[in-house]
């Protein structure tokens, strides 16, 4: 059965070059891209309109922004390797000056924040994982050393309990947050992972990359429960429905792809440019229609909802 | 004093030819004249000195808005005073091999002799100590009388190379043809020679030797479907004279109703992309020459890392590689310091590869074309075919 998403807006031209990462809280939605500024985007009309611009965040610019679940706290990684936290008052974003001082010294690539905001996950490009607390002056609490292979991606489940990295030589790690253990290292992909997220409950962990399929894993047995082929070319970015009954999923074609994990089905294909998608977000679920963002090298924020009485 | 400084503050406007010469010959008679005034003087008060003008911070550099090339900010130059005898040991030799190499460059310029700097370092190694020396005070003296090299009869032996309809005329005879299929080394075009690039439709500036032989080979030139053209390769990072050579072609090309494209064919990779910007705007290290070697109208046409992960996907093709620690640390730096790539100049389609690059950890050389339906000859027949 398929659905239907229609086109809902966009930002266009939001950024001068490619778009690398999105994050979104309630009301708003935040970009970055290759130049040095966060976009700042309101979800509250149709016309999308950009409410805040934070110049001059990252220099050389920036491949990474992650939120909490609040909304009040946001991380982005520049180019040049750094940290930078930010904190939202009434919907106007401030730079977290003593947060981030404290994180100067560590340069993680790719960035996950738990619910709550306390905890940063990363990955270095030399393959560690670390965690650091973001409310005890970003006293690193975890240290995990994998086989050196490039972390491209990470992330941490909702309740805190798993994290997951996914890594250049096609290798996915889950470890347990609470002891540090890694309890699977998982095969299926040989490729490079680009993406790897959680289900909202946590009990299936999402992988794709160069290998153009989606591995979905069972969390507390390591299996693999499904395959989800159809994307032609590398897959850059996944993100779950907040029911978990969807995956989004883009990529370097240009294609974002919805699939019902019921069924195991792609239900809805987009293909409005043939440029790389870098990103895609599904956005916090308002009355009873679901929506999601996307962005990538066309340099816009494209938003899509789900057509009702459909 | 040697030079006046008051001119500091004003741009090298390019000086003609007549000028240069003069320019050359007032400074070098000037230095003499000073040392032989010092010398004439009791030994307690003689201290001959010459002041070099230092050659510009790298990190301080901007694209000049008219010629589109790189050049230094205004007033960013150092002054530097050499004299004899010296403080210390090695500054008395800095003095003696300066008037060494001046010596050397009025010789010849009076007997109307090219010679380079290799020339120069292998007249006396031991006391040149390194070929860094030598270039290093040919292109300070070059810098601080304000004149290109050439006018103090100084080239490169330049080891690029040019095949396609290419020739050069002089005194109404062809010298240099480079239609026969064979290599030809890049000729020093000499002021009253005639370039003929009639009804050439492309200009290849190609990284690498291989790929220019392939090409070469297979008479790309006089075979692809959108008309015949030149190639040119630097083998790798270009020299000066590869460069002035390519910018003559593109100056000469102007005068055509339809002028050629200028294309660059370069690895995806971080050198790949700095070798096309040291052709189109021109490197740090030659702040000062850039705007006589730049090409302003080059264009880039691949190969992109796009078209590398496509290629990548086909049957029988080669993969794309990982970045290694270095490419990584070489993109930075090229972000950080040189204005061709910030993400406000002038070449943000560049720079959002140099992005993807680090995003992706990948690079593709130009090889990887190779393996596709029809090769690479194919695939350039294509490109061309969307961009004229």
């Amino acid at each position: 059965m398929s659905r239907q998403y229609l086109a809902w807006g966009s930002a266009d031209n939001a950024h001068p070059v490619d778009i690398f990462s999105l994050a979104v809280t309630e009301k708003q939605v935040l970009s970055v891209s290759g130049a040095p500024s966060i976009k700042v985007h309101s979800t509250e009309n149709t016309e999308f309109p950009l409410v805040q611009s934070i110049d001059q965040a990252h220099t050389l610019g920036c491949h990474h922004i992650v939120t909490d679940s609040s909304g009040t706290r946001a991380v982005s990684a520049g180019f040049d390797g750094n940290l930078k936290v930010w904190a939202c008052n009434d919907g106007h974003w401030a730079a977290d000056a003593t947060t981030t001082a404290s994180l100067a010294s560590i340069h993680p690539w790719a960035i996950a924040l738990s619910g709550d905001g306390q905890y940063l996950a990363g990955v270095s490009e030399s393959g560690h994982v670390g965690v650091w607390d973001l409310n005890n002056e970003g006293a690193q609490i975890r240290d995990h050393e994998t086989k050196g292979s490039f972390g491209t991606c990470i992330d941490l489940s909702a309740d805190g309990r798993f994290i997951a990295s996914g890594h250049e030589n096609g290798a996915v790690y889950i470890f347990l947050t609470e002891t540090g253990r890694m309890p699977f290292s998982l095969s299926g992909l040989v490729k490079p992972v680009r993406a790897v997220a959680f289900s909202p409950g946590g009990k299936i962990l999402a992988a794709a990359g160069d290998s153009k399929v989606i591995v979905l894993y069972d969390t507390s047995s390591g299996e693999q429960i499904a395959n989800l082929s159809g994307h032609s070319a590398w897959v850059l970015s996944l993100s779950w429905s907040s029911s978990g009954e969807y995956l989004l999923s883009s990529s370097f074609d240009g294609k974002v792809k919805v699939w019902s994990i019921d069924t195991k089905m792609c239900v809805a294909t987009h293909s409005e440019t043939e440029k790389a998608v870098w990103s895609v977000k599904w956005l916090p679920k308002t009355a009873r229609s679901e929506s999601f963002a996307t962005a990538g090298a066309n340099r816009s924020v494209a938003f899509y909802r789900e057509a009702t009485g459909g | 004093m040697v030079m006046s400084q008051g001119s500091s503050s004003v741009p090298p406007a390019s000086p003609t030819v007549e000028e240069s010469q003069r320019l050359v010959r007032e400074f070098i008679d000037d230095i003499l004249i000073n040392i032989l005034d010092q010398v004439s003087l009791s030994p307690s008060e003689s201290r001959p000195c010459i002041t070099l003008r230092r050659r510009s911070n790298q990190t301080q550099c901007t694209i000049n808005s008219q010629t589109r090339a790189l050049e230094a900010r205004l007033n960013d130059e150092a002054y530097h005073s050499h004299s004899w005898p010296g403080r210390t040991p090695f500054e008395s030799w800095k003095f003696t091999v300066i008037i060494r190499i001046l010596s050397i460059i009025d010789e010849a310029i009076c007997t109307e002799q090219l010679i380079s700097k290799r020339d120069i370092y292998y007249i006396d190694p031991a006391y040149f100590k390194s070929q860094a020396t030598v270039n290093a005070v040919v292109d300070d003296l070059a810098f601080t009388i304000g004149v290109d090299r050439t006018f103090l009869n100084i080239e490169a032996a330049s080891k690029g190379l040019v095949a396609g309809r290419f020739q050069l005329e002089r005194e109404s005879r062809v010298i240099v043809d480079a239609s026969s299929g064979e290599d030809t080394m890049i000729p020093r075009v000499q002021g009253s020679d005639t370039i003929d690039i009639e009804g050439v439709r492309w200009v290849f500036i190609i990284e690498k030797e291989a790929v220019f032989h392939r090409l070469a080979r297979s008479n790309y030139p006089k075979r692809a479907i959108s008309g015949d053209g030149i190639l040119i390769t630097g083998k790798g990072y270009p020299d000066v004279s590869t460069r002035e050579f390519a910018h003559q072609l593109f100056i000469a090309s102007r005068r055509y109703d339809r002028p050629p494209h200028f294309y660059a064919l370069m690895d995806s990779d971080p050198h790949g992309m700095a070798i096309m910007s040291t052709y189109k705007y021109g490197s740090m290290a030659h702040l000062h020459e850039n705007a006589r070697l730049s090409l302003p109208g080059l264009e880039w046409l691949g190969v992109r890392l796009t078209d590398a992960i496509l290629a990548s996907e086909s049957p029988g093709a080669g993969r794309v590689l990982s970045l290694t620690a270095n490419d990584r640390r070489k993109i930075l730096a090229m972000l950080r310091k040189n204005p061709v790539w910030a993400s406000d100049g002038p070449e943000r389609e560049w720079v959002t590869e140099l992005h993807r690059m680090l995003l992706l950890n990948v690079k593709a050389e130009i090889e990887i074309l190779y393996e596709r339906e029809g090769g690479l000859e194919a695939w350039i027949d294509r490109k061309l075919f969307r961009q004229e």
